[in-house]
């Protein structure tokens, strides 16, 4: 095997790539991916998770290659599952997720029609996919429109598109390794290769989706705790959706309070060749300095402190339990927008911050698990669903379907632990009466000194 | 109208229950149409006809909140092995509290008027419903009058299996609630 065709992965070990493979890699469109970090700033909790879009899209990439061999008789579409994979991050601009409510804000609704909020990377993916010259010298026009096809689902049986975006893809069962390795955690551990050996594809009623043999059934549960676990303990990271919401209002703030011109165009996704060729100059470290330039901006106030590691505090969490009231509680898990806004508002003015910097953020689990739930489980006799067989899914679903809600702001906690958690629960105790209020506009709203002590 | 308060009210007006995913689906579809209240539900061509991921998500995001609950039945196994459940939803206590200011409004009354007219028009079960909104579905996209072979080219285009008898059902159905008239 020709070395140079190799990558040695901390994660795999070696991977081995085509030579048209590795001439796609090489290219610049697909090297950016370098710059963009997998996992945002999460490096200010854990200070090994630097690692990038690039490396977690070779794992994917491999996974893909591996599971196509099992799963895939046609050798073309199991080179179609490996391009995929290689590319279905490609369209991830600074900061990941992150950003994507500030693209839905700013583009034009009609060409976002019918795309949840987190897909939008995807719609973008597709255009550098379609339209990127240096793509179209290693992939045929076929095979382009084929590769998106398999990532929307829109091409192909339904297991393919299942492999590269599906509850168990190869996306997936690389990130979670990867992340968990290098945040320095044992959460995202599972068994790959079993799962890999035991995944299966089921005519269900015509239509081939992914099943896995009772034989796998642990490998898939120690999947799904995987992912529970990394998603409590990795992904909402307290501090990590901190600086995660941060990075939005200072992007957001830039565009709509301070006016920077720029910002905006990046955000304003309209689907042209010269949108597509600007974005891909983007990236997290450059987006970081061009706002720090931006002199007395709040985007630039804000960055400033992510850079110092100055970070908002929590000055209130909540779930939905503690919402005995269904109104309170349909008003804050799906109030919305004009809610988060008018709470932002009241509690600037009663404790003396500005609006800007108050963040009121619905933490969901919701899309985290559904999925899996229905993944089919093949005895020898008869077939069932997962969340039928596995006695253990059904608590990790119970869990992760909890919603949050929590507000940051700028403030500095004093003293020892005690008088700590006494500002939070002062906060915490005004902050409840202000959302009683606005769920309940007829009631009077008492902010007295004994309510707050 | 938000996505939720308009499944809220889908399944008040069903009689506080609905006994299928399919079901749900269909009817938030077809109660769409007949009112024309904007939710932003958008439906796309799935395998099991119009869908939209928003009444999906409304419906996990109610049932996250404990405003509605989700219950399933199995039915025994089928051909190949596969043990077939039923999905079902009902409102809870505080979904029907909930419920209280929604069930004064115009919408409501408007998505009341639409279920009846569904009822008047036979009930149709979820197969029949399904198949009656890929042919709406299908018709609306090419924006007039199509023929039974039409239909059923234009189906397998996106792997729709739909025999012509059906067809016939489905028509009757949507010209029942005025959503097609005969070419």
């Amino acid at each position: 095997m020709d070395s140079r065709l190799e990558i040695r992965d901390p994660i795999h070990g070696f991977i081995y790539r085509e030579p048209y493979e590795r001439d796609l890699i090489d290219t610049r469109v697909y090297q950016r991916l370098r710059n963009l970090r997998q996992l945002a700033l999460a490096h200010l909790v854990y200070l090994g998770a630097t690692h990038t879009r690039f490396d977690h899209s070779l794992g994917a990439f491999h996974i893909a290659g591996k599971l196509g061999k099992v799963l895939v008789e046609s050798e073309s579409e199991r080179r179609l599952i490996r391009l995929a994979a290689l590319l279905h991050d490609i369209g991830h601009g600074p900061f990941s997720h992150v950003a994507e409510p500030i693209l839905r804000a700013h583009s034009p609704k009609q060409l976002l029609e019918g795309k949840e909020e987190s897909k939008i990377h995807e719609l973008i993916s597709a255009d550098i996919i379609l339209k990127n010259t240096e793509l179209k010298e290693y992939l045929s026009d076929r095979e382009r429109e084929q590769i998106v096809g398999l990532l929307d689902g829109s091409f192909g049986h339904s297991y393919l598109h299942e492999l590269v975006s599906g509850p168990i893809d190869a996306d997936k069962q690389d990130y979670l390794l990867r992340d968990s390795h290098f945040s320095g955690v044992k959460y995202g551990i599972y068994d790959q290769e079993r799962l890999a050996n035991t995944l299966c594809v089921y005519d269900d009623n015509d239509d081939f989706v992914i099943a896995i043999s009772i034989d796998g059934l642990h490998a898939l549960e120690q999947f799904v705790l995987a992912k529970y676990y990394m998603t409590t303990q990795v992904y909402r990271h307290k501090i990590r959706l901190i600086t995660d919401n941060m990075i939005e209002r200072a992007i957001r703030l830039g565009i709509e309070a301070d006016g920077i011109k720029w910002l905006k165009s990046l955000y304003a996704y309209d689907g042209s060749d010269e949108y597509i060729q600007e974005y891909l100059q983007w990236h997290d470290e450059r987006l970081m300095t061009e706002i720090l330039r931006e002199k007395n901006t709040h985007a630039e106030d804000i960055f400033k402190r992510l850079r110092e590691r100055r970070l908002f505090k929590c000055i209130f969490e909540a779930d939905q339990n503690d919402f005995h009231d269904p109104w309170v509680r349909d008003f804050v898990f799906a109030g919305a927008n004009d809610f988060h806004r008018s709470l932002e508002s009241m509690i600037a003015k009663h404790f003396g911050f500005d609006a800007n910097y108050v963040i009121a953020y619905t933490v969901t689990f919701a899309s985290a698990t559904k999925t899996e739930s229905e993944i089919p489980v093949l005895h020898r006799t008869k077939t069932t669903v997962f969340h039928d067989e596995s006695a253990l899914f059904k608590s990790v679903d119970q869990k992760i379907r909890e919603q949050h809600f929590h507000i940051y702001a700028p403030v500095e906690y004093r003293g020892d632990e005690r008088k700590k958690s006494r500002q939070f629960r002062e906060f915490k105790m005004v902050i409840l009466q202000m959302i009683q209020k606005l769920a309940n506009p007829q009631q009077e709203l008492h902010l007295d000194r004994e309510s707050e002590s | 109208m938000r996505a939720t308060d308009f499944l809220l009210c889908v399944i008040d007006a069903s009689g506080g229950a609905i006994r299928g995913r399919t079901l749900l689906q269909k009817r938030a579809f077809f109660v769409s149409e007949l009112t024309g209240i904007d939710a932003g539900l958008r439906f796309d061509a799935h395998y099991y006809g119009p869908y939209s991921t928003t009444v999906e998500s409304a419906a996990t995001q109610l049932q996250n909140l404990g405003f509605i609950q989700e219950s399933n039945t199995g039915f025994g196994s089928v051909s190949g092995g596969f043990e077939v459940r039923r999905y079902d939803y009902s409102l809870t206590e505080d979904g029907v509290r909930l419920l209280v200011p929604l069930r004064g409004t115009r919408e409501h009354q408007e998505i009341r008027n639409a279920i009846s007219r569904m009822a008047s028009a036979g009930d149709p079960n979820y197969v029949e419903l399904s198949i009656a909104a890929k042919a709406y579905f299908l018709i609306k996209r090419k924006g007039g009058g199509m023929s039974v072979l039409e239909l059923q080219k234009q189906a397998e285009k996106y792997n729709w299996s739909i025999s012509p008898k059906s067809i016939e059902h489905a028509v009757n159905f949507l010209l029942s609630v005025d959503l097609a008239s005969k070419a």
